[in-house]
């Protein structure tokens, strides 16, 4: 029983290192380079914002967290703000988490124009909330950024890159490659052992 | 992934491929285009074994020989297809060569036809569209266009269509993983090869920096691990005719980053009224290669009233 206890918490632990892993793999790049000149703040590792949440849950929430504040430790940008940008960061995949594990009365797929909008509108509720959480703090701790400018350009990266990337990497990983979010809501579990 | 997933699939690859030139751009003139390419897709391909090494060791069981030699039939399409487009767009400037690409979705529903395979009324419409969208963008600029340019990029989409249907073709019968690692390696290895005759000094000709490298990287993981990798999936619920009309829209991404990207990153395109027509026809072309128009109730009812 406690093997078996301890084999469950290091498959746990795997998956929580491997999801940090795997935000480094795709933050740093766009942390060392300057795509576009004047323009540093180029978020990509955003779409894996849905993600996190929905197929890893909390544990996902916090490694997505960790991730971005491994990366800015890293990129020599750490400041008080970033306590706000942690939450944020929390914040951002549980929301999705949240929607489809417990509001949600089906479940998670994106196969069809209903759930896609749902999803979509998800992401810009998310957005806005993710911006709304950093700016106020960044804005205090950098008295020189524009405000407006910074909220937008968050709020672009939050939605842009879920959108359109994120979201066939979601149909991508659940319709073909066959990963399941690990939360499974009890009325699912019900149909499926009905369906078993 | 129902088809609806696959086109949004095959509109995500087509945007990722878009930004190829801004990625370029930030890798310096002296380091050759095969170097890119070759270094690129060997990363891509060792990400794809790395993460499903299992799924691509059965699949080379089940597939056998005859996996392999379609592997080596598709790479050598692929090479050669983009060695001739990288020679044939030197002769034109960034927006006509972009719009003489799209001719693969001209080019490929006439190869089919040919092929006594059936083409849908839809797509013949599309692929009309596509060709008047590139037709209307050579008005301002027939006498500039370079007769051997146009050929080789004439002769290139010719080549890339073959590979779209022998992609789509093998896509449904092998693990598009599998695929894509394999596509990714041999490229990665032809491209080393060109690399090495062109500058055998290689890696040691390189002034690496931090820049190259994660342009290089993520060239690697949005490019060639996941764009292909995608496409290939989409391709298995799309078909060939479809996946190239929407990879017209190439074009359309293309141009809007020429005009809000910075001049010292993508080439600044300043469209004209034809360049603009020739966007219209092709996102009608698209747009009715993608809606699924038999949803529209009162079209249903305009048909039955006809009947």
């Amino acid at each position: 029983m406690a093997e078996k206890k301890n084999r469950s918490f290091l498959r746990k632990a795997a998956i929580f290192t491997a999801l940090i892993a795997v935000y480094l793999i795709v933050a740093i790049p766009f942390k060392v380079m300057e795509v576009i000149p004047g323009f540093t703040d180029i978020r990509p590792v955003s779409m894996l914002m849905p993600v996190y949440g929905i197929f890893f849950g909390i544990p996902g929430c916090i490694a997505y967290a960790i991730g971005n504040l491994i990366t800015d430790i890293i990129s020599d940008s750490l400041r008080w703000s970033c306590i706000a940008g942690f939450a944020a960061n929390f914040a951002g995949p549980f929301c999705y988490w949240l929607f489809w594990a417990r509001l949600s009365k089906q479940s998670f797929t994106l196969r069809n124009h209903k759930n896609l909008l749902k999803h979509i509108l998800l992401i810009l509720v998310d957005a806005l909330l993710v911006a709304g959480m950093i700016t106020p703090f960044v804005v205090l701790s950098y008295p020189d950024v524009d405000a407006k400018l910074f909220f937008v350009m968050v709020l672009i990266n939050s939605t842009a890159f879920p959108i359109l990337i994120g979201i066939p990497l979601i149909i991508l990983l659940q319709d073909e490659l066959g990963l399941k979010p690990i939360y499974l809501p009890r009325k699912d579990k019900q149909i499926t052992r009905h369906k078993t | 992934m129902n088809k609806l997933q696959a086109n949004i699939c095959l509109i995500c690859v087509t945007l990722l491929w878009s930004t190829e030139v801004i990625i370029f751009a930030c890798i310096p003139d002296n380091v050759v285009p095969f170097a890119t390419t070759a270094i690129t897709n060997l990363i891509g391909a060792a990400l794809l074994f790395l993460f499903f090494f299992k799924r691509i060791r059965a699949e080379i069981k089940a597939g056998g020989k005859k996996l392999l030699l379609r592997i080596l039939l598709l790479s050598v399409l692929n090479c050669a297809y983009n060695v001739m487009y990288l020679y044939g767009l030197k002769t034109f400037d960034v927006s006509t060569g972009a719009f003489t690409i799209s001719m693969t979705g001209v080019i490929l529903p006439v190869l089919l036809f040919m092929g006594k395979k059936k083409v849908q009324k839809k797509t013949w419409f599309s692929a009309g569209m596509v060709f008047a969208g590139i037709l209307v963008s050579y008005i301002s600029k027939i006498g500039h266009i370079n007769p051997f340019g146009l050929l080789m990029i004439v002769g290139g989409c010719v080549i890339r269509a073959v590979y779209i249907i022998k992609l789509n073709d093998y896509a449904r019968e092998h693990d598009p993983v599998s695929l894509s690692a394999f596509i990714s390696l041999l490229v990665g290895v032809y491209s080393f090869i060109i690399w090495l005759c062109m500058q055998p000094a290689t890696f040691a000709a390189i002034e690496w920096n931090s820049q190259i490298i994660a342009s290089l990287f993520i060239y690697a993981y949005f490019i060639v691990a996941l764009a292909q990798t995608l496409n290939i999936f989409a391709q298995r619920r799309a078909s060939a005719a479809s996946s190239t009309i929407i990879y017209s829209l190439e074009i359309v991404f293309s141009l809007i980053w020429g005009m809000i990207m910075p001049e010292s990153m993508v080439e600044r395109v300043t469209p004209d009224i034809f360049m603009m027509l020739g966007v219209v026809f092709i996102l009608l072309g698209n747009m009715s290669e993608i809606i699924d128009f038999s949803h529209f109730k009162f079209l249903k009812k305009g048909r039955e009233k006809i009947g």
